[in-house]
């Protein structure tokens, strides 16, 4: 960025609000997406609804791109600015403002930490269930850019299904309230649904209000073990069809395992194929009847052991190895490539099998884990991008797992957005039509396309 | 800083980090899970004070995509190497650890500050030189001048760090204890074995008598223990600062000490002795002269709370202690060298002692070596943070092992008016085991 222009961001700021050293400048390059990295002209640091409206005002006078930014562990690239400008970090923005008890609803900024809420929320006996993986990383602001899922996805559906009313800038500057914390509301269209996963591309959220609901009673956690991950896969079905939807249903397969295992050390067997960790919650008869019912559909399909976590803290330790399994895959090599294809869940024994399949014939490691019970898998291929042969040879792989998984009626992205990564994917699975709407969406909000340029559209021409 | 630097030369140094280095650094995945634990992080809320910053910043250099310049070297030493991103990183990545061969690197390839030199080349290998330094600060403890000086704030006007590293010196023990020990100490009652006790700068020359609490403890409990003249520093402030030449120099005579004396453990009461002596190992690994003695020495190092967690047997008899108490990990004992049970263990022995976790546990207390003169503002932050976890305990009695955490931790206590006080895990297991087995040591 050019000097002046500079200055006279850091004079209508403040000095501390603006980064733009190289140091600086490199650190917000990147998110969690690996071999993405660009680097921004300059990075703001939002301590206030004005701070943003000021810098979006200032980015509109200089024709700049704006991307926002929470904590960066998107991983699709959705925070790192393909065409550089302006980097808007919202994670000081980070109070929890409101928990209305008595009409459960919560009201934070876009910076607060996804489990400082959970923490905050279940102080009160209340409870947000949406828990991404990173939920201790995360923002409440990203996870509603991303519409991000969670291990209790499958009975609780995900962020955007919790999102009541939003504060969202636009990015002339100016700023619209939509949504109320009324349980039924349909004024007009409903933006809230829009803006929800739209990776900072229509707006940028200030304020964000969501619905809470009463903490569950009792629970129960059981961590299924099997000798072909085959069996796990059929046992998911098994237990949906049982009409059992638990609160959470997990997969890991062997290689993740053994991964896992290195780094927490818990003592989960290392010889077994697949594993499921299976949770159901609610009250204590429905839970006693939901257990009997996952006993059945496991043991219906080979389980080799079924064990019951004993209490709160055994369980608590079964989930964060779960939690883990993305980080620990990753030290298994240098470079780490994760997607995140899902497939309807009766579909999910042919997508592992197909998985397997790939990872042979390309003779690659692909380790599988994910919410299962959402149909939802992370294929992970722990591999080293030094070597651009092998790199060839993944991207090919995940090439014929996508197109698999589109063909078994599926989707590219559960969970991780569309971003930079999958935009190449998203016209062969939506089709021209309803990439042409979308255009035409993002056009309404951002005529100029300098919100997060380069996402969700393979070239970003209005 | 002033001293000019070729960022050129020091880009080449690091586009020699060898594979396995190189490895490590790519090894970060960028995933995050270090953000929240890293102190420096929590203070500033930036990606430039995080470990995945600091990769990233590395990784930069390495591939030539950001110069090594001051900006960069200066990012070096925002980190406290408290390990804390080790601790939790799923992938492996030795961040603290890395950022140390980073400085290394840096300043193997720009000029040094004479009296750094002196300090680190010289001074630190003499226990008496540098007791010989401290002498003019003793008098002035002595003749009450601190006190009176911090009353008409005198110091503040000569200078603000002189001010503030008055304030966190405890008073003085007027010799070292390396001068008064014996070489070796009988053990009390039935024999167990033959320990050597490695003293440390910081506890011989600040915390003496600390270390006789150390002493008093391991005597107590049938060990013998030998004390080899001539001690040097473990090494750990010349490796902070980049240093390696003489650190080994240093490393290679401590060993060799220990060597020649038939000890089976040898046991250190400071955090960050015990992390560098057990480093010894990898400080030698491709010196083939001298891995097979390293790997032998780093092997029998134990931290105290480690050994006594084995070593006080059941036939311990502690006296009851009613006391509300917290223990503060010191970094490089819990992260460092995972030594993180024994300590609990050992105090949750001890009958009528009420054991509070700390919130937030593992994290810094901004002491972190010289960091807390370095880079005083963001340590006091670090600090605030850690004096109200340790508020929300209601602890009257902080525990820690460290001689760093035990000055800043005390520094707290003064100048945030606490109602706790301080103590080495040592100096608390002596008073407990006192009116049993235990006396306290008689020379001087
Ligand atoms: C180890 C690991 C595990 C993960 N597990 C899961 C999981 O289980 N489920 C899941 O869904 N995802 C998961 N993720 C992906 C990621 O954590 C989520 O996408 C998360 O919601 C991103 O939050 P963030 O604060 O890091 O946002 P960032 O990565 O900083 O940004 C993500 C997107 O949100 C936009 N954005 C950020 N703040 C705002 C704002 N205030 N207004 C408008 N747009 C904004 C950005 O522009 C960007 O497009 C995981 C990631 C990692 C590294
Ligand atoms: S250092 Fe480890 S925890 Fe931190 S971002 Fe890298 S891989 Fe993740
Ligand atoms: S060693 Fe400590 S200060 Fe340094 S990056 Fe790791 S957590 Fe942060």
């Amino acid at each position: 960025m050019e000097h002046n222009t500079l200055r006279k961001l850091q004079e209508l700021l403040g000095r501390g609000k603006v980064l733009a050293s190289e140091a600086e400048l490199l650190c917000y390059s990147y998110d969690a997406t690996p071999r993405v990295s660009h680097r921004p002209d300059a990075v703001v640091r939002a301590f206030s609804e004005e701070d943003i409206r000021v810098a979006l005002e200032f980015a509109a006078a200089e024709g700049l791109p704006v991307t926002a930014r929470g904590s960066g562990t998107g991983l699709s690239g959705g925070s790192t600015p393909v065409k550089g400008g302006i980097v808007l970090l919202t994670t000081a923005m980070d109070r929890i403002l409101e928990i209305d008890a008595d009409d459960l609803s919560v009201t934070v900024e876009p910076g607060a930490i996804t489990a400082r809420l959970h923490a905050a929320v279940e102080e009160k006996g209340l409870f947000y269930p949406p828990d991404p993986a990173s939920m201790k990383i995360s923002t409440i602001g990203g996870n509603v850019a991303e519409n991000s899922g969670g291990l209790r996805g499958l009975k609780y559906g995900i962020t955007g299904d919790y999102v009541m009313a939003l504060d969202t800038f636009l990015v002339d500057g100016s700023k619209v309230h939509y949504g109320t914390k009324c349980v039924k509301d349909v004024a007009g269209y409903n933006l809230t649904k829009l803006l929800v996963g739209s990776e900072g591309t229509l707006g940028i959220f200030s304020k964000i209000t969501l619905k809470l609901i009463p903490k569950p009673q009792s629970k129960i956690t059981f961590l299924a073990l099997y000798d072909d991950v085959l069996d796990a896969a059929r046992t998911v079905s098994a237990i949906i069809s049982r009409k059992i939807i638990p609160s959470t249903l997990e997969l890991m397969d062997s290689v993740t395992i053994n991964c896992v295992e290195d780094y927490v050390g818990i003592g989960l067997p290392r010889d077994v194929a697949a594993l499921l960790l299976i949770e159901a919650d609610g009250h204590q008869e429905v839970v006693r009847e939901e257990a009997a019912g996952i006993e059945q559909a496991c043991k219906a399909n080979r389980v080799r052991t079924l064990r019951v976590a004993s209490d709160a803290a055994e369980s608590e330790k079964l989930f964060t190895a779960r939690r883990n399994a993305l980080s620990a895959l990753a030290r298994l090599k240098p470079t780490t490539i994760l997607e995140d294809v899902t497939v309807p869940r009766p579909a999910i024994p042919e997508m592992m099998a197909a998985v397997r399949e790939t990872a042979q014939k390309f003779g690659l490691t692909i380790g599988t884990f994910g919410h299962a019970g959402d149909g939802n898998l992370h294929p992970t291929c722990p591999t080293d991008e030094r070597d651009a042969d092998e790199m060839r040879k993944v991207e090919e792989a995940f090439d014929v797992i996508f197109r698999k998984a589109i063909s078994l009626g599926g989707t590219i992205s559960g969970e991780h957005g569309t971003g930079v990564t999958k935009s190449k994917y998203l016209p062969h699975m939506i089709g021209p039509k309803a990439i042409e709407v979308m255009r035409r969406v993002k056009s309404a909000f951002d005529p100029e396309g300098r919100l997060n340029p380069g996402k969700i559209f393979l070239e970003d021409s209005p | 800083m002033g001293r000019s630097i070729d960022p050129e030369k020091i880009s080449k140094a690091f586009a020699t980090l060898d594979a396995h280095d190189y490895g490590d650094v790519i090894q970060c995945m960028r995933c995050g899970t270090c953000l929240p634990t890293c102190p420096t992080y929590r203070t500033d809320g930036i990606e430039t004070q995080s470990p995945r910053g600091r990769m990233a910043m590395i990784r930069a250099v390495i591939d030539g995509r950001l110069p090594a310049s001051e900006e960069f070297i200066e990012h070096m030493y925002h980190c406290l190497d408290c390990r804390n991103c080790q601790s939790v990183c799923p992938a492996g990545v030795k961040v603290g650890e890395l950022v140390l061969e980073a400085r290394h690197r840096i300043e193997e390839n720009r000029p040094q500050p004479r009296l750094k030199r002196l300090l680190l080349h010289h001074l630190i290998r003499d226990q008496r030189g540098m007791s010989r330094l401290l002498t003019p600060l003793r008098w002035l403890q002595a003749a009450r001048v601190p006190s009176l000086a911090r009353k008409y704030g005198i110091l503040k006007l000569i200078s603000e760090d002189l001010e503030f590293m008055e304030a966190l010196l405890p008073p003085l023990p007027a010799r070292p204890l390396s001068e008064t020990i014996p070489e070796e100490i009988p053990a009390r009652g039935v024999v167990k074995g033959r320990v050597g006790f490695f003293l440390g700068c910081a506890m011989n020359l600040i915390f003496a008598e600390v270390s006789r609490a150390t002493v008093d403890v391991l005597s107590g409990a049938g060990y013998t223990l030998i004390i080899p003249k001539g001690q040097q520093c473990c090494g750990a402030p010349n490796i902070a600062e980049g240093e390696r030449k003489t650190c080994r120099e240093m490393a290679e005579h401590n060993m060799r000490l220990f060597a020649e004396r038939d000890v089976d453990t040898i046991v250190t009461d400071c955090a960050a002795c015990g992390s560098e002596l057990k480093g010894y190992r990898e400080l030698f690994r491709s010196r083939s002269g001298l891995a097979g003695m390293s790997e032998q020495f780093s092997g029998k190092t134990q931290d105290i709370s480690e050994f006594l967690s084995a070593a006080l047997g059941p036939d311990a008899v502690f006296r009851p202690m009613d006391e509300v108490v917290c223990f503060h990990d010191p970094c490089h004992s819990r992260h460092a060298q995972k030594v993180l049970r024994q300590p609990r263990e050992l105090l949750r022995r001890i009958p009528g002692v009420v054991f509070q976790d700390l919130p937030d546990e593992g994290q810094c207390c901004g002491s972190a070596g010289v960091y807390n003169i370095t880079h005083r503002e963001r340590s006091m932050k670090i600090l605030e943070a850690k004096v109200a976890a340790i508020g929300r305990t209601g602890a009257r009695r902080v525990i820690t092992s460290n001689p760093g955490c035990l000055m800043q931790l005390q520094y707290a206590r003064m100048r945030w008016r606490q109602d706790w006080t301080v103590s080495h895990i040592t100096e608390f297991l002596r008073e407990a085991l006192e009116g049993g087995e235990i006396a306290r040591s008689t020379f001087s």
